[in-house]
């Protein structure tokens, strides 16, 4: 025993005392930070800018001016949130003429109704050569052709809808954009047609949001939805991370010891058994290290964020319940792995297949979240390898999970973990001292059947 | 097949009917050992003989297909692990630890604790002239640093037992005096030795026993001075002062000469084996004035190769062993693999 716990002692210093590993968990967290930071300025989905016009034909006479309105209306509204913009106002406003004035850059063009389609359409792509060209500040982007039934309607009742010519290369934003605000005076032109007020009717049929409250024990809180979407995620993503991490370590301080030869001299003085359970005891401890570091940041984080009431703190029991499972059953799989190659692309190639199904987890996430108890998440839930993932998904999924399967799927995990450590243990007792050629699975196999 | 049959009662290791075979190789074919205690053993043999298995079925690393394996009177060496000291064949250390942690740590897995364990590591440090390097990275060691603080790593416990696996190999001279006189301390404090070498020189240095494996098959088991005594070569070896006599002189024609080979200056001289040395001496004398006598003494390197059969037959041998092990499913665990290493690493 006293052997064992050395080996396990070494095995977890020479994990967790190196810089590399040091910088690998304090790396996420500052990355964490940043994207919080950065990733909503980046997925802003401002749309780019362009420069040009837009052409629109108005058949019905009620929508041009109205197109018109908005698009002044929605450039000051943008000016507004530009700080560069509102700076050049500001020195605008001041008396002073700004050094660089603002282009327009999108600008409206109404022709005539009795325009001729055809040569109003190849001008977009005279623009188009001409820009490539380069050069031709006022390209013609997009043509616009109003039907006179989309405002006052078809002899058969309902509206027509409008035309939009567009260049081929036209951001898709800027496109919707055109689309919702062509849309958007059609509506009016038809409410005004009708003698109503649009501004009115607009705020009339405007939906009111409910005020989400969570009543706890504690009272009623704010829930947010995206915390509750995201808490079961990182819950299965966390068991993910932390039992794959020392997996790996394991992996490759197995692999270590073999290239480097000084597994017989350790096998001189330890049991290959002992060796092992040593070796995923110390490994088990760098897990936890992972978990309790993370699990902590997230309670903090949730803390001061008061959405404690987000997370039971059962889920934290099971999360650790279930990583036991989870990092048993890699860990004979990394361990088994690693004691039968000599480098680590031999690995590789061996723990391909099973890569894939522990993908699963990680693929299918979101279906398994939303339907907890759908036949598909509940034989996942005794799948082995991705059993414990599953199910701490599930757990923490919108529906209550049968109590049963609770602890069925505890004591499937088990009884799997036994199967799968003395597979292991077979596998490296051979696997420690065999150099040259890599075994593939037949040979595996064979291993486990002659031990 | 010649043995000599110790009691057994003193036995440290005791090897009965032992065989191992790789997939179609047989690796060890019906081996019986014995080995007594405060013996040094020398195990010799061609590349692939089968000396690392046998050690490791000693050390309990593989196990025999069938036969009896004792080692200090357990039925396993798992079961007296912390008695022996064992230096494998296949070596190597931690490369990001530090020294001076490493050993503590082999200390540490060999039942030593903490109090008394670091100036013991200290002082093997020092003995070995590695004091300084205490606090470096294994990393850091050259090939020769490396294999003693693993020889140190093998005996920092004291064990009763020390089995060596080629522990010369890779050595410098200087190195390997060092190391011949620690194994040298070793035996005189009453330890039993195993070393398996291809150093003839040490062997007949050190040894006081002499196991020679070929073809997984026992050849020689014996006392060291017996071994010599069976395989004395009864030949002389003159040189004469006028080196022209060498020719000339008819050494054939002196009775009990059985045949004279001039090699350079000297005369080679093998006797029929009705006589003796002390016999055809003084006649030899007579016929020439002769500057140099003396009685040929054997030696194991013309011992190893008689039995081998000739440097070219072994390498024949390994060739096929290695072409074999390629092609072979399993891949060997033992001896073979070494020949593999041999080939890539240019040879030991």
């Amino acid at each position: 025993m006293i052997k064992i716990f050395h080996v396990a002692v070494r095995e977890f210093l020479a994990t967790v005392a190196t810089k590399t590993f040091v910088i690998s968990m304090v790396l996420p967290i500052l990355l964490t930070l940043l994207a919080a930071k950065v990733l909503p300025m980046l997925m802003d989905e401002a749309a780019p800018k362009v420069t040009g016009h837009i052409a629109i034909v108005d058949h019905s006479g009620d929508v041009a001016d109205r197109v018109v309105a908005a698009m002044a209306k929605a450039t000051a509204e943008e000016r507004t949130k530009d700080p560069v913009a509102m700076a050049t106002d500001l020195v605008e406003k001041s008396g002073v003429s700004a050094l660089q004035p603002e282009p327009q850059r999108l600008t409206l063009q109404v022709l005539s109704p009795d325009t001729n389609v055809d040569e109003a359409k190849a001008q977009i792509l005279k623009s188009q050569q001409e820009m490539s060209k380069g050069g031709n500040a006022d390209a013609r982007l997009a043509l616009a052709i109003i039907p006179r039934s989309s405002v006052e309607g078809t002899a058969k009742g309902g509206f027509d809808d409008f035309e939009l010519f567009t260049a081929p290369q036209l951001d898709v934003e800027v496109q919707r954009g055109i689309e919702r605000q062509i849309g958007a005076a059609i509506v009016d032109a038809r409410i005004n047609l009708k003698g109503m007020d649009p501004d009115e009717i607009r705020a009339l049929t405007d939906r009111p949001r409910g005020n989400v409250k969570a009543v706890t024990a504690e009272g009623d809180k704010l829930l947010n939805d995206a915390a509750k979407m995201l808490i079961p995620a990182a819950f299965m993503f966390l068991l993910w991370i932390s039992t794959f991490t020392c997996g790996q370590y394991l992996l490759t301080s197995t692999i270590e010891e073999k290239s480097s030869r000084v597994m017989e001299v350790i096998l001189s003085a330890v049991s290959p058994m002992q060796l092992l359970t040593g070796k995923v005891l110390g490994q088990m401890a760098v897990g936890f290290v992972i978990l309790i570091v993370y699990c902590g940041m997230g309670v903090a984080g949730l803390f001061i964020a008061s959405m404690m009431s987000l997370l039971p703190f059962s889920n934290i029991i099971y999360l650790f319940v279930y990583f036991f499972i989870a990092f048993f059953l890699i860990a004979s799989l990394m361990a088994a792995v690693g004691s039968a190659v000599s480098d680590i692309k031999e690995a590789q190639s061996l723990l391909g297949p099973i890569m894939v199904i522990l993908m699963i987890p990680m693929i299918l996430w979101l279906p398994i979240l939303r339907n907890p108890n759908s036949s598909f998440a509940q034989v996942c839930s005794f799948m082995p390898f991705i059993s414990p993932f599953v199910m701490i998904l599930r757990l923490s999924g919108s529906e209550a999970v049968p109590a049963w399967q609770i602890p069925a799927s505890i004591v499937f995990g088990l009884i799997t973990i036994l199967i799968s450590l003395w597979a292991a243990a077979k596998i490296f007792r051979i696997g420690v001292l065999m150099y040259g050629k890599p075994p593939n699975f037949k040979t595996l196999i064979r291993w486990i059947r002659m031990a | 097949m010649i043995s000599s049959s110790p009691s057994s009662s003193d036995a440290v290791i005791q090897l009965r009917g032992v065989v191992k075979t790789f997939g179609s190789k047989v690796a060890v074919n019906n081996l019986d050992l014995t080995i007594p205690a405060q013996s040094t053993y020398g195990f010799i043999g061609p590349n692939g003989a089968g000396k690392t298995t046998t050690i490791r079925m000693i050390m309990s690393i593989i196990f025999p297909d069938s036969g009896d394996v004792r080692v200090l009177g357990k039925n396993s060496a798992v079961e007296s692990k912390d008695r022996i000291g064992y230096l494998p064949e296949e070596r190597g250390l931690y490369k990001k630890m530090k020294v001076g942690a490493f050993l503590h740590y082999m200390g540490r897995l060999k039942g030593l604790d903490g109090a008394g364990l670091d100036s013991r590591v200290r002082n093997w440090l020092d003995r070995v002239y590695l004091g300084e390097t205490y606090k470096k990275r294994c990393e850091e060691l050259s090939k020769g640093m490396q294999q003693k603080v693993q020889f140190i790593a093998a005996v920092i416990h004291e064990p009763d037992l020390i089995i060596l696996d080629e522990p010369f190999s890779g050595l410098d001279p200087v190195n390997r005096r060092l190391l011949r006189g620690l194994i040298d301390d070793q035996r005189t404090q009453g330890r039993t030795l195993i070393f398996s070498t291809h150093a003839m020189f040490e062997a007949e240095q050190l040894c006081t026993h002499l196991f020679m494996i070929h073809q997984g098959k026992k050849v020689i088991d014996l006392p060291l001075a017996e071994v010599f005594r069976q395989h004395d070569p009864n030949a002389l070896m003159l040189e004469t002062i006028n080196p022209s006599d060498a020719q000339s002189t008819a050494w054939e024609s002196c009775e009990g000469v059985e045949t004279a080979d001039v090699v350079g200056g000297t005369v080679q001289i093998t006797l029929n084996s009705s006589s003796t040395p002390q016999e055809v001496m003084p006649r030899l004398f007579a016929m020439a004035p002769i500057r140099k006598l003396e009685i040929k003494r054997p030696n194991l390197e013309d011992i190893f190769v008689k039995f081998v059969g000739g440097d070219m037959a072994a390498l024949n041998e390994e060739k096929e062993e290695f072409m074999d092990a390629k092609t072979r499913q399993l891949a060997p665990v033992d001896s073979s693999s070494s020949n593999i290493q041999t080939y890539a690493g240019g040879g030991r």
